[in-house]
C-alpha cells in the first residue's frame, strides 16, 4: 500500500510522482507573522483564511502550529484542527512537540494525519511516548535529526541521528519505515557564519545518505531555512534553487510557502550561477566568497526575478487570487491597494481577478465548488471590481463582450436570469440587465443600442417556452443575427433544437445553467458556437414499449365536500408549515449544497456545520419576525367534465375551465379525472396559497446590494416554504374531503404523491395556461388576502401558487 | 445507491428502478440513457445528486 495522508475529503500520497509533496507553511504561528496575528486575537476563522489560501496556491498538506508564548497551546490547537478539519480540502500536518497536544490533536482529526515532529533531544523518552500515540491513531510522523548533542551539523551526525530515531520508531514500536519522513535540517548559508558555509552541502549529502541506509524512509526539509538573513527577492530564488537540489538528491516533501516555488527553468541563467556558488560554497577563480557576490548580484539585478516569475502569482497578487477563489472578504482593500502599486488597475481585473473567477468556474465544473461558494467568490469579484473602476485612468476601458439579458414577456421570475448576470458580469463581461416582462420590441431596440454580442432569454413558465419560439422569428425579420441564449425550468434541449433554433438565422443554444450560459459566451468569442442539437437516440420515449391510453375509472365515489363556495384564512402559524419543507431539495435544488463530489460524511460535516445553520435561522425569522405569513383562499365547487373542460358551478354562474390533453399516449387530461354530467357530476377544490411579501421584498434589497448569495438562500428558502404551504393546505382539503385514508409517512411520499388526488398548479406541465387564472380568481376572490394578477395573469407576491383539486384515486401529476 | 432528484426530491433507487419510466429493477443510475428524465418532473440526469 502507498502511504499516505488523507483528510475529510482527499487522500494524499507522501511519495509524490513528481516530487516533492507540497507542505504549506504559513499556518504556523512562529512563521507566519499574519498568522501570529490572528491566532494571538483568537482569530480562528482568520487562521483559517491563510490555510485556504495556501491551499488555493497549491500546498497539498498543511502545516498547523499553534505553540506561542503566553497562549493555550492545547486549546488552540483543538479548535484549529476542528476547524481546519472540516474547511480545508487537503490534510494536516500536526505541528507541535507536546505530546498531549499531539494526542488531542489526533483523536481529533477524522483522517490520517502527519506529526511534526519528533527527536532525540532528551534521548528518547518522548520519542517513545509520541511513537506509541502515532502507532494507536495510525499516523505519519516527521522526524528531526537532533540528538542529545543537539542540532546535527554534518551529514555523519545526521544520518547517525536519523537511523537511532527509525531503530526506535521501526524496530521497537512496528511504525511502518514509509511513514517517516526524515528532516535533516539545513542552516543558512546567508549569514555569512564560517561554521555554516556547507550547510547545503552537508544537508544535500544526509537526503541521499539517509534514504541509501534506511529503505523506505522518506525525507522533507524546511527549505526556506537555508536563506534566512538574506533579502525577500533574493530568498525566492535561492529557495527554489535549493528545493531543486534537494529534490535531485531524493528529497520527497518540502515545507514551503506553497505560491513561492519558481520552477528552475524560469530562473535566469546568471542568478541560478550565483546560487549554485552560494550552495555549494564555490570560490575558485573569484575575488569574492560567494555571499557577497550573491547578495551584490541580486541588489544589481532585482528585477530580472519579475520577469522570471511570469504567470505565478506573489504577494499581493496571490492573495487577491486566492480571496476570490475562496469568496474571503477580509483585508481585501489592502491587498487591491498592493495590487495597484504593482499593476493598473485593469491589469488587475484583467490579470488577476478575471482569472481568479476563471478558476471558480473550473472548479464548479468538476464539481469541486458548489453554487453558494461561486456566489460568495462573485461578491468579492464584485466589491473587488467597485474599488478598482473608480481608480482607472479615462480611456482606460475594458474590453468587454455585452450580454443582454432579459425574462421574456409575460413572466415575472428573474432569479435565474439574475444568477446569469451575477456569473458573466462578474466573468468580467458587460451585462445588460433588462429585468423582467421585457417585450421583444425593448429587447430589439436595447440590443441595437448596446450593440450587444449576445441575448440570453429567459423565462420559468411553460408560456414562456412558446413565448420565446414565437419571439425568435420576430429578431430574425428585425434582422438581428447575434447568439440567442435560452434558459428557463420549462425549456428541454429537443425542444430548442425542434422549434427553436429553425425560427432564427443567428445561432440558438440551450443553457441549462448559469455556467452553461458563460460556456456559451466564451464559445461565441472563440468563433465556435453552434445552435443546439438533438437527437432521440438514447431517449426514453424512444425505448417505451408503446404506452397504452390509460383507463381512467368512472366508478370512483365523489367525496362530499364540507362547503360550496369560498373561504380565506389568514392566522395560519408557520411552524404548521415548515414541517412540509423538503429540505433535500431545498439544500440541495434551489441553494446548490450538493454532495456532488464529497464522501457522504463530508457532506454531512457540511450541512450539520453550514447549510442546517442557515436554515435554522431563517426558521426562527419566518416564525418570530413575520418573515413568513402563509394565507389561502379556498373552495369547494360542484362540477362536471365535457370532453377536455371542466365546467365549475358557482351559485348561478358557470366558469368553464378547458384543460390541454397530451399528444402522444397515454393522452391525458386533468378534465378526465371529473365526472360528467351524465356521471352524475363532481367535486372540484381550488386553492390560491401565498406566503406574502417579505421575503420577496428582502431578496430584492439583498441583491441590489450584491450580497448574492444571502439573495438565492433567502429567495430559495421563500418558494420551498410557498411550496410547502401548498403542500401542507392540500393536506388540509384531502382531510376535509374525507379521502386522506393513506396519507404519506414521510416527506418523500409528497414526492411521489402517496395519498388520493393530485393537485394541478396553473403555468405547470399538466395545465400551463396562465389564463385559467381569470376564472380562478373570480372563484376565490384573492385579492381579499393580498393576492392580485399581472395584465400577464401571473400572481403577485411571486411568492404564491394556485392548483386545481382533483380526488380521483388515478390523479397524478403529467405533463402536456 | 440512491440518488435523489435535487429539482422535486424524487429519488431513484436501482433497486427499484422506475417502473414510470420502463426502467427494470436493478438497473445502476450510471447506466440509465443519457435521455432519461426525473418520471416525476422531467429534470435531466445532471439533476441528481448522491443521496447515501
Amino acid at each position: 500500500m502507498k502511504p499516505s495522508l488523507s483528510s475529510l475529503y482527499q487522500a494524499v500520497e507522501l511519495r509524490q510522482q513528481i516530487p516533492p509533496l507540497i507542505i504549506g507553511e504559513r499556518t504556523n504561528a512562529n512563521g507566519s507573522k499574519l498568522f501570529r496575528e490572528r491566532l494571538l486575537e483568537n482569530d480562528y476563522q482568520g487562521c483559517l483564511q491563510i490555510g485556504l489560501a495556501q491551499e488555493a496556491s497549491g500546498a497539498q498538506v498543511l502545516d498547523l502550529c499553534a505553540a506561542y508564548a503566553g497562549r493555550d497551546e492545547l486549546r488552540d490547537m483543538t479548535e484549529l484542527v476542528a476547524l481546519f478539519a472540516r474547511s480545508v480540502k487537503v490534510p494536516l500536518m500536526i505541528d507541535s512537540t507536546t505530546p498531549e497536544v499531539i494526542e488531542a490533536c489526533l483523536k481529533l482529526y477524522p483522517g490520517r494525519c502527519i506529526v511534526n515532529s519528533v527527536n532525540l533531544e532528551d534521548g528518547g523518552r518522548t520519542l517513545r511516548r509520541v511513537c506509541s500515540l502515532l502507532k494507536r491513531y495510525g499516523a505519519a510522523a516527521v522526524a528531526l535529526t537532533i540528538s542529545e548533542t543537539g542540532m546535527a551539523m554534518t551529514a555523519e551526525d545526521k544520518v547517525a541521528t536519523a537511523r537511532r530515531i527509525h531503530d526506535i520508531a521501526v524496530g521497537e514500536f512496528g511504525l511502518r519505515a514509509s511513514d517517516l519522513l526524515f528532516d535533516a535540517l539545513t542552516f543558512t548559508v546567508g549569514a555569512g557564519d564560517a561554521s555554516l558555509r556547507d550547510a547545503a552541502v552537508q544537508t544535500i549529502r544526509a537526503i541521499r545518505e539517509i534514504k541509501a541506509a534506511l529503505p523506505g524512509v522518506g525525507t522533507v526539509l524546511g527549505v526556506s531555512n537555508i536563506s534566512f538573513g538574506l533579502s525577500p527577492i533574493s530568498r525566492k530564488v535561492l529557495n527554489s534553487v535549493f528545493l531543486h537540489e534537494a529534490v535531485e538528491a531524493g528529497l520527497d516533501a518540502a515545507i514551503i510557502d506553497a505560491g513561492k516555488v519558481l520552477p528552475l527553468a524560469r530562473i535566469h541563467e546568471a542568478d541560478r550561477a550565483v546560487c549554485f556558488d552560494l550552495l555549494y560554497d564555490r570560490s575558485e577563480g573569484q575575488a569574492h566568497d560567494p555571499l557577497v557576490r550573491f547578495i551584490e548580484h541580486f541588489k544589481a539585478a532585482a528585477p530580472s526575478e519579475a520577469s522570471s516569475s511570469e504567470g505565478k502569482f506573489e504577494g499581493a497578487e496571490q492573495a487577491v487570487f486566492a480571496q476570490v477563489v475562496e469568496g474571503g472578504k477580509e483585508h481585501l482593500e489592502d491587498n487591491l491597494s498592493m495590487l495597484v502599486q504593482r499593476m493598473t488597475p485593469l491589469a488587475a481585473i484583467n490579470q488577476v481577478l478575471v482569472p481568479a473567477m476563471r478558476r471558480v468556474g473550473e472548479l464548479f465544473g468538476r464539481g469541486e465548488l458548489l453554487l453558494p461558494f461561486v456566489l460568495q467568490s462573485a461578491e468579492v469579484m464584485k466589491k473587488a471590481v467597485s474599488w478598482l473602476e473608480p481608480l482607472m485612468e479615462k480611456g482606460e476601458v475594458r474590453q468587454q463582450t455585452r450580454v443582454l439579458l432579459a425574462t421574456v414577456q409575460g413572466d415575472v421570475h428573474d432569479i435565474g436570469k439574475n444568477l446569469v448576470d451575477i456569473i458573466l458580469s462578474n466573468n468580467g463581461y458587460k451585462v445588460i440587465n433588462l429585468g423582467i416582462k421585457v417585450p421583444v420590441e425593448t429587447i430589439i431596440e436595447k440590443a441595437r443600442e448596446h450593440r450587444v454580442d449576445v441575448i440570453g432569454l429567459s423565462g420559468l413558465l411553460v408560456k414562456s417556452a412558446m413565448v420565446m419560439r414565437e419571439s425568435l422569428r420576430q429578431y430574425r425579420e428585425a434582422g438581428l443575427t447575434q447568439p440567442i441564449l435560452l434558459g428557463g425550468a420549462a425549456l428541454t434541449p429537443r425542444f430548442v433544437a425542434e422549434s427553436c433554433v429553425p425560427e432564427y438565422g443567428g445561432p440558438v443554444v440551450y443553457c441549462s445553467d448559469a455556467f452553461a450560459g458563460l460556456t456559451a459566451v466564451r464559445a461565441h468569442e472563440a468563433g465556435r458556437l453552434v445552435s443546439t442539437s438533438w437527437s432521440a437516440a438514447g431517449s426514453v420515449a424512444a425505448m417505451k414499449p408503446g404506452a397504452r391510453d390509460a383507463g381512467i375509472a368512472r366508478d370512483n365515489p365523489v367525496p362530499v365536500a364540507p362547503f360550496f363556495g369560498v373561504r380565506h384564512v389568514e392566522d395560519i402559524d408557520p411552524a404548521l408549515v415548515l414541517p412540509y419543507v423538503n429540505r433535500q431539495v431545498l439544500f440541495r435544488g434551489r441553494w446548490g449544497y450538493r454532495r456532488a463530489k464529497l464522501t457522504a460524511e463530508a457532506y454531512d460535516s457540511l450541512i450539520e456545520g453550514t447549510v442546517q445553520p442557515i436554515y435554522d435561522g431563517l426558521v426562527c425569522r419566518a416564525v418570530e419576525e413575520g418573515l413568513v405569513r402563509p394565507r389561502v383562499a379556498y373552495g369547494y365547487f360542484r362540477c362536471f367534465s365535457e370532453g377536455d373542460a371542466v365546467h365549475v358551478l358557482d351559485g348561478g354562474a358557470v366558469h368553464v375551465f378547458r384543460f390541454p390533453r397530451q399528444a402522444a399516449a397515454p393522452h391525458l387530461c386533468i378534465a378526465d379525472y371529473f365526472k360528467s354530467e351524465a356521471e352524475g357530476g363532481d367535486v372540484a377544490g381550488f386553492f390560491v396559497v401565498s406566503i406574502g411579501d417579505a421575503i420577496g421584498r428582502e431578496a430584492h434589497v439583498l441583491y441590489e446590494a450584491n450580497r448574492y448569495h444571502d439573495y438565492l438562500m433567502l429567495h430559495g428558502f421563500g418558494v420551498e416554504v410557498t411550496d410547502a404551504l401548498a403542500e401542507y393546505w392540500h393536506a388540509v382539503m384531502r382531510r376535509e374531503l374525507g379521502i386522506a385514508g393513506s396519507e404519506p409517512s414521510d416527506l418523500s411520499g409528497y414526492v411521489t404523491q402517496a395519498y388520493q388526488g393530485s393537485r394541478f398548479g396553473f403555468g405547470y406541465p399538466a395545465c400551463p395556461d396562465l389564463e385559467a387564472h381569470r376564472p380562478v380568481f373570480n372563484l376565490l376572490r384573492p385579492e381579499l388576502i393580498g393576492v392580485t394578477l399581472t395584465e400577464n395573469m401571473q400572481m403577485v407576491p411571486e411568492l404564491s401558487t394556485s392548483a386545481i383539486i382533483a380526488h380521483h384515486p388515478q390523479a397524478k401529476y403529467f405533463a402536456v | 445507491m440512491k440518488m435523489i432528484c435535487a429539482n422535486c426530491g424524487y429519488i431513484y433507487d436501482s433497486e427499484k428502478g422506475d417502473p414510470l419510466n420502463g426502467i427494470a429493477p436493478g438497473v445502476a443510475f450510471e447506466t440509465l440513457p443519457d435521455g432519461w428524465v426525473c418520471p416525476l418532473c422531467y429534470a435531466g440526469k445532471e439533476a441528481f445528486d448522491p443521496l447515501d
